[in-house]
C-alpha cells in the first residue's frame, strides 16, 4: 500500500460520516480548502499516523515548526514526502 | 482519541514528548468557544515537550471532550484540571493557560498551591466578562462576533463550508445550549490581595494589542514573583505567536 493510500484512508476515517468529497485525494489535495479539515481533527489524524507510521514519523513537530499561513496551504503530497522521507 | 474520566467529565487529552526522570510536566490549558487543545498542540507545545512531557487537553464542551450542558465557570473548570492530574497520575505539574484556560490555571495554583510549580498565564483576562473579545459573544451579536475572530477563523466561517458549519454549530450549542454565558457573566474579578498570594514564579504574556494588555500590567504589579512579556500580537497570542510563546516558555520553565 502506498502512503497516499495510508493517509487517504486515515483522512477518511477522520471525517468520518461528513465525508462527501466525490474526488478521489490526489498529492495537490489540499488539507484546508479542499479537505475542510478542522484544527481539532488535525490533532486526530496527527495521533492516527503515529500510531500506524510509528514514532519515528513526528508529525506533530514537524507540523509545528511551520507558519500559520503554510499548515493552512498544506497538501496532502506535502505529509506523504514527509513520511517517506523519515522512513528511508 | 485518549479520553480520561475526570470530574464526571470525559475529557480529551494529548500527551508529547517523553521528559526525564524529574521533570516536572506542563499541561496546558485553552481558552473558551472557538478553541480546543489544537492551539497549543500545533502551536507552542511540541516545543515544550522537547525537554519534558507536555499534556494537552479539551475544556469540558470543546474539542473532544464530553459536551457538558452546565460547569462553564473557573472553579468548574479548575476542578476538572485537578481531577485530570489526579487521573493521569500527575504530582506536581507546570501550568500553562491561553485566557480562560490562564483564569483556570491561576485558580488551581491559588488552591493547590503543592500542586503547581510554575505558572504561565496568557493573556488572562480579568474580569472575564470585560474581555472585548468576550463581550461581542456576551451580547451574541452575530456580525460583532464574526468581525472579533481572527483572519483565518473569520474566513472558515464565512465560506459556508462543512468546516464552517461545525464551528458555527458547535458555537451555538455553546452559547445556547449550556450555562456558558451565564457562568460567564457572572464570573468576578480577582481582588488584589488574592493576587498578591500568589506563590509560584508567573510567567505573563500578552499582546500589545490585546483588549486585556492592561491586565498583564495589574498581575506584573500583584503577583509577588512575575515576569511580564508583551508579544506583538492580539489576544489569541498562543497560536497567533506560537514558535515565539513556546521559545519563552520554554526559557521560563527550565530557569
Amino acid at each position: 500500500m502506498t502512503t497516499l493510500t495510508t493517509i487517504s484512508g486515515l483522512i477518511q476515517e477522520v471525517i468520518g460520516e461528513d465525508w462527501d468529497l466525490e474526488e478521489e485525494i490526489t498529492l495537490e489535495t489540499t488539507f484546508s480548502e479542499d479537505l475542510e479539515l478542522e484544527s481539532i481533527e488535525f490533532v486526530s489524524l496527527a495521533e492516527k499516523m503515529q500510531a500506524t507510521f510509528g514514532d519515528d514519523v513526528d508529525f506533530v513537530n514537524w507540523l509545528s515548526e511551520k507558519e500559520l499561513d503554510e499548515v493552512i496551504d498544506l497538501k496532502v503530497g506535502d505529509v506523504v514526502e514527509f513520511i517517506d522521507a523519515c522512513r528511508t | 482519541m485518549p479520553h480520561i474520566a475526570a470530574n464526571g467529565q470525559e475529557l480529551h487529552y494529548q500527551l508529547l514528548g517523553e521528559g526525564g526522570e524529574g521533570d516536572t510536566p506542563c499541561v496546558f490549558a485553552h481558552g473558551l468557544l472557538i478553541d480546543n487543545l489544537s492551539s497549543w498542540y500545533f502551536g507552542a507545545a511540541p516545543l515544550v515537550a522537547t525537554k519534558r512531557r507536555a499534556i494537552c487537553y479539551d475544556l469540558r464542551g470543546h474539542g473532544l471532550s464530553s459536551q457538558a450542558a452546565a460547569g462553564y465557570d473557573v472553579a468548574t473548570g479548575a476542578a476538572d484540571l485537578v481531577a485530570l492530574l489526579d487521573a493521569l497520575e500527575l504530582g506536581e505539574v507546570d501550568l500553562a493557560g491561553q485566557s480562560y484556560g490562564a483564569l483556570i490555571a491561576l485558580r488551581v495554583a491559588l488552591d493547590h498551591p503543592e500542586r503547581v510549580r510554575r505558572l504561565v498565564l496568557c493573556e488572562a483576562p480579568l474580569p472575564p466578562s470585560r474581555l472585548e473579545e468576550m463581550a461581542g459573544v456576551l451580547q451574541a451579536d452575530p456580525d460583532e462576533l464574526l468581525a472579533m475572530l481572527p483572519d483565518s477563523l473569520r474566513e472558515a466561517f464565512t465560506s459556508g463550508k462543512r468546516r464552517a458549519k461545525k464551528a458555527a454549530q458547535r458555537l451555538e450549542r455553546l452559547l445556547t445550549q449550556t450555562t456558558l454565558v451565564a457562568d460567564l457573566q457572572a464570573e468576578g474579578d480577582l481582588p488584589d490581595e488574592v493576587l498578591g498570594q500568589v506563590l509560584q514564579p508567573t510567567l505573563l504574556l500578552y499582546g500589545e494589542a490585546s483588549s486585556c494588555r492592561g491586565v498583564g500590567d495589574r498581575l506584573g504589579e500583584l503577583i509577588p514573583d512575575a515576569r511580564l512579556e508583551a508579544l506583538d500580537g492580539g489576544h489569541y497570542l498562543a497560536a497567533e505567536r506560537a514558535a515565539e510563546v513556546g521559545g519563552i516558555i520554554q526559557e521560563f520553565l527550565d530557569g
